[in-house]
């Protein structure tokens, strides 16, 4: 069984999906419920066996589809992907147990299992094509999430969430065709697979065209500025649950296809680009959240300050060493729980007010002391408190892009400034003060369904702050053969120095040669 | 001794923990008596680590777990109790402790009693990780601890919105100079490899000059973000919105004497860069004697207390940056314990005065009072510098250091300074207990706190008194082990009897010139129509030099002003406007050539018809472009293309 283990947690939850429709609608929360446990379950037996001393690919799957093409069904994870996979199947296990009551909950458990699916597909599969596939396939649940269970202006918004990441995901399929192409010139068969895909070096006028069209579909999924404005529309009017994943998941899509593509297959261009992006990344962080902290509706706040933290992880992806790349996918992590966990207290106060302006609200801390207890913890992550666990990502990242340029970091570092003070001020907002609004004098506290998503998020939180280590070292080990990768595979001479030698990490080359 | 490494760092954990578990329940008085006993245990862990030390020198080092290591990073969760931390963690220790005790009495009354314990033990546990650990990383995780501390215990009463303003001021002020020490603590890595500061320290030697003056700057920046250096002081006096005993052991014994402590523990470092020594010297004098002339007119007894803080931190800093580290810690001691009592004193005026903290509504409260007036007193004769008091002995020393090196602005502006604490010390007293009864009138009834709150207050008015005479050697002999041994000795006695004697006689002028001004009858509240309110001076003092207006004004408000504009005009006005506007092409074109697929015959054919004349006549163009092109070329490359 474990020989498919990747199989069985893509395809278990689109199945138990399928056979979600014979069940009755009564029982469809606990049938939901169960099948997520069964898939977190399955996704931490997949840690267990996870060899932490292999920086390589494990659970490797190969079965042909089109051999003639090179398109196979390849599956495999590394410390890269294995915890975004365990991630993801957390998010929809706490997110189906914790889900508030609304109208057509069958469908909805339904939709979030094939998202599921979709999620762990796109970072457990090693073909491009399959990459490809779960990639845009991602955007059906989702769009159904928040076209059918979103706000007011859900429409506009969720066509504007698909249309946006559909053309990008275009352009970085025809780099994929290119790419391919490139990979049949040199070698003369063609193949889809990313392993086969890091043997090959290319010229560096290629690399730049071909990190261009990557760049596009990734840096709207993530979102970069300037292609972030989906982004506040899809939250703003998403479902609590949509949201969630949404910010946990489907934004580490992005990121993560950066550090899966983009840097061992073009070291060249990552390291001619560094500096655009880093500025871009610059951008990203103080911009957004500047514009966070201009935001009346406590959603939006949070929104945009993913934004914000998601500049940080672009920055430690393009650090281009081990301290850098490590800290940003710790970061991808962190910043999964941490913003999910805000987007669940956001729904806390939507569930029971109906609105989330915070104009509305004001010295909730009295009459919901243990929700605020739980905001504020999730308030200090955000902001990168030590002891934390966004500080460990953001701290590295930081670090990592150091080595690089001090005054873009210095720039950089300005985050945990203005990180600070949208979350404080949206804070005293809503919870400090005295009661003014009527509406609020009687709200209930947090309830035993809302704990039992925002209890474990909590705990994570504190628990990888102070001992990152089982997360970090898989993750380390991984990434320093990434970087090794590039480094060898550098051809100029700025990209040789910029990316540093990984000693002790032996990564072997068979095909060297050169495309054209 | 490893045993009571943890049980000090630890037991302060403990007890926030526990008293977390009551925060939702009414108020317990157990929660603060077990919090207390707890930070107890603490002090005497530090105690008999204390005596360990000074008995055999040893250092005691630890490394409990790893905390972060990926590519050549490696950060443990380290600790060490040598000279210098060991003497930190006495003074956070046994001033918490107080605190602890008497806040039993204070926070008697108060709804979040159980909540206040969890957060003040919270504080000292960041405190001790602050001041144990081994190396930067971890001394970073202190550093934000007590940050967020600090801005919980200011915003204690959150129901206040000028509490929870400066708990947020307080925050993000001290966030800008984090930023600060995390690049410091970015360069050192790069450029040390490791976090350690033993492995730091040896490798500083070998690097030049120029990455030292950086890390030493970035840093201070960082320094002066916690102990609320000029321009970053503007939270000091604002963070006495906290209940007072916050006040007395965070914003005056311990975490605002944190940027002094990272000083003091990189000595190494900035030993070898003077010239950065230098500029904290001198921005340590200058806040010394800024600071001093705010408090001279502020009619809050509490902010009055904090610039004076303020003023004493900047005494710190000269010292240890011009080298005397052992002089800036034993000052940092002394002023904790005096500090801390005044404070403590001063909680027990407000608690009298129902929370009034104006000294002109006070007056004559010595007759009720007469324990606090004694303490307190006794605080500011300490804090005066007058001989035999502990301000005498660490307080002239500084004096002494900035004269014997020859730093003579330094030290004139140091001694003028010490006139003016002399001054605004009294200033208070002598509202506050002696002169007119000036309360009653106004409806106060004040009475004596309770007798076990000025029994709790009772070791420190003990070390204000003792500190100096009894402590200095043993001190000077155990820090020197680590610090340098630099002993400042004015070489010709009349010089120092002269220096002596002429600064005693000059802060006993300014005690005298207070109680004669302040003690007459004609003191009255001050209404805004006498002439010294109209003074430009005045004026000037009263509105902190207009300091945080200017960053109202000037700051905040343009930082609220940008991101308005960030939102509204650019990212939906153009970033997204532009996104739609693309959109709206296809969109529009779609539509407007609708029309063409009518379905109606004869428009289809006239479409027909211009489509087919289009194409010929591209046909024709092209043609007639590819028998000419020899020619087209010739014409093109003549004009230049």
């Amino acid at each position: 069984m474990l020989d498919h283990i990747l199989s069985i947690l893509i395809f278990f939850p689109a199945f138990a999906g399928v056979m979600g429709f014979m069940i009755n609608k009564e029982s469809m929360r606990a049938y939901g419920t169960a099948v997520a446990v069964i898939e977190f379950a399955l996704s931490l037996w997949l840690w267990f066996a996870f060899d932490n001393n292999v920086s390589g690919m494990q659970f490797m799957e190969h079965i042909a589809l089109v051999p003639s093409f090179g398109i196979n069904y390849i599956l495999g994870v590394d410390g890269i992907s294995l915890f975004i996979i365990i991630m993801a199947s957390f998010f929809t296990m706490i997110g189906i147990a914790s889900l508030s009551p609304t109208h057509s909950i069958k469908n909805m458990i339904i939709t979030l299992l094939f998202l599921q699916m979709t999620m762990i597909g796109v970072f457990a599969a090693l073909d491009a094509i399959v990459f490809y596939v779960f990639w845009e396939l991602s955007l059906v649940p989702m769009l159904y999430l928040i076209g059918a269970w979103g706000g007011p202006n859900r429409i506009y918004a969720s066509v504007k969430f698909f249309l946006y990441t559909f053309t990008g995901s275009l352009v970085m399929l025809v780099g994929m065709l290119f790419m391919a192409y490139f990979f049949y010139q040199a070698t003369g068969v063609w193949s889809f697979a990313i392993l086969d895909w890091y043997r090959l070096i290319l010229p560096e006028s290629f690399q730049l065209w071909l990190f261009a069209a990557f760049f596009v579909g990734f840096a709207i999924k993530v979102p970069m500025f300037p292609f972030h404005t989906w982004l506040p529309y899809a939250h703003g009017q998403a479902p609590t649950i949509g949201s969630v994943i949404l910010a946990a998941v489907l934004l580490k899509m992005g990121t993560y296809a950066f550090i899966r593509f983009s840097l061992p297959l073009f070291p060249d261009a990552s390291v001619f680009f560094m500096y655009p992006i880093a500025i871009l990344a610059i951008i990203m962080i103080i911009y957004t959240a500047m514009v966070a902290y201009a935001q009346k509706d406590i959603k939006q706040v949070v929104a945009y300050s993913s934004v914000s933290h998601m500049g940080v992880i672009i920055l430690g992806t393009f650090a281009l060493n081990v301290e850098g790349i490590s800290g940003s996918i710790f970061l991808m992590i962190a910043h999964g729980v941490v913003s999910g966990a805000l987007f669940l207290l956001v729904g806390v106060i939507y569930d029971r007010r109906h609105t989330k302006l915070m104009s509305e609200f004001g010295g909730l801390a009295h009459v919901m002391p243990r929700y605020a207890t739980i905001f504020g913890l999730m308030l200090m992550a955000s902001v990168g408190m030590p002891l934390t666990i966004n500080f460990v990502g953001e701290f590295l990242s930081l670090l990592g892009f150091y080595q690089q340029s001090h005054i873009l970091t210095l720039l950089a570092g300005i985050a945990i400034v203005v990180g600070a003070i949208y979350m404080l001020t949206a804070f005293k907002k809503i919870f400090y003060g005295e009661v003014t609004n009527e509406e609020n004098r009687n709200l209930p506290d947090v309830n035993k369904r809302e704990l039992l998503a925002l209890i474990p998020l909590s705990i994570i939180t504190i628990w990888l702050g102070i001992y990152p280590a089982p997360v970090l070292g898989p993750i380390n080990n991984s990434v320093e053969s990434v970087v090794q990768l590039m480094h060898n595979k550098a051809t100029s001479h700025e990209a040789k120095m910029r990316i540093p030698n990984v000693t002790g990490v032996v990564i072997t080359k068979t095909t060297t040669k050169e495309a054209h | 001794m490893e045993k009571y490494l943890y049980i000090a760092l630890f037991a302060p954990l403990v007890s926030s923990l526990f008293a977390a578990l009551f925060t939702t329940t009414p108020k317990k008085q157990f929660v603060g008596i077990v919090a207390s006993l707890l930070i107890f245990t603490a002090f005497v862990s530090s105690a008999i680590l204390l005596t360990h030390i000074l008995g055999t020198g040893e250092i005691v080092h630890v490394e409990l777990m790893t905390w972060m290591a990926t590519g050549n990073l490696y950060i443990p969760f380290g600790f060490v109790v040598d000279q210098v931390s060991v003497t930190m963690m006495m003074v956070v220790s046994l001033v918490s402790t107080i605190v602890h005790i008497y806040s039993i009495g204070y926070m008697d009354h108060d709804s979040g009693f159980n909540r206040f314990f969890s957060y003040l033990s919270a504080f000292v546990f960041s405190m001790m990780i602050l001041v144990m650990s081994d190396n930067f990383a971890g001394l970073f995780i202190g550093w934000e601890g007590v940050g967020l501390c600090s801005w919980l215990l200011i915003g204690f009463w959150f129901h206040k919105e000028s509490a929870t303003w400066a708990a947020n001021e307080a925050f993000i002020m001290n966030r800008i100079a984090d930023l600060g020490m995390l690049i410091g603590i970015f360069l050192v890595y790069w450029n040390t490899g490791t976090l350690q500061y033993d492995g730091a320290f040896a490798a500083f030697a070998n690097l030049d000059h120029a990455t030292l003056t950086w890390i030493g700057i970035f840093l201070f920046i960082g320094a002066m973000g916690k102990s609320a250096q000029f321009p970053l002081h503007t939270w000091l006096a604002d963070a006495m919105e906290g209940p007072t005993p916050v006040s007395a052991l965070i914003h005056a014994a311990t975490m605002v004497t944190a940027g002094v402590y990272l000083v003091v523990r990189s000595h190494e470092l900035y030993a070898l860069i003077p010239n950065v020594g230098l500029f904290i010297a001198s921005l340590g004098a200058f806040v010394a004697i800024f600071a001093a002339t705010m408090a001279l007119v502020n009619r809050d007894i509490k902010r009055v207390i904090a610039y004076s803080t303020l003023s004493q931190l900047g005494y710190m800093f000269a010292a240890a940056g011009l080298g005397a580290y052992w002089v800036a810690l034993f000052h940092l001691m002394a002023h904790a314990f005096f500090k801390a009592l005044l404070f403590l004193g001063g909680g027990n005026v407000m608690h009298a005065m129902n929370n009034e903290l104006d000294p002109f509504k006070m007056g004559a409260l010595g007759k009720t009072m007469k324990g606090t007036m004694i303490m307190m007193t006794l605080a500011s004769v300490a804090l005066a510098g007058i001989f035999p008091l502990a301000g005498f002995f660490s307080k002239d020393l500084i004096l002494e250091v900035a004269f014997v090196d020859h730093h003579f602005i330094i030290y004139t502006v140091l001694l003028l300074t010490a006139g003016l604490t002399a001054f605004y010390s009294f200033r208070i007293i002598a509202l506050i207990f002696h002169g007119e009864d000036r309360h009653t009138a106004l409806g106060f009834h004040p009475h004596e706190a309770y007798k076990f709150m000025l029994v709790a207050m009772s070791p420190l008015l003990i070390l204000a008194i003792i500190a100096g005479f009894t402590m200095k050697m043993p001190y000077f002999e155990m820090v020197t082990e680590l610090l340098p041994a630099t002993e400042y000795h004015i070489h010709s006695h009349t010089t120092y009897w002269i220096m002596t004697i002429g600064t005693q006689v000059f802060v006993l002028l300014a005690i005298f010139f207070a109680y004669k001004k302040y003690m007459c009858s004609s003191v009255k509240v001050p209404d805004g129509t006498s002439k010294m309110e109209k003074n430009f001076f005045y004026k000037l003092l009263i509105n902190q030099y207009y300091i945080p207006y200017f960053y109202e004004e000037y700051i905040v408000k343009a930082y609220k002003a940008l991101s308005v504009v960030f939102w509204e005009q650019i990212d939906k006005k153009i970033i997204d406007a532009s996104v739609d506007g693309i959109a709206n092409i296809f969109y529009n074109t779609g539509k407007n050539t609708r029309h063409m697929q009518s379905g109606n015959l004869s428009t289809m054919l006239k479409w027909m018809v211009a489509g087919t004349v289009a194409l010929l006549s591209l046909a024709v163009v092209f043609g007639l472009a590819a028998r000419y092109s020899g020619e087209i070329t010739i014409i093109l490359s003549s004009l230049g293309v």
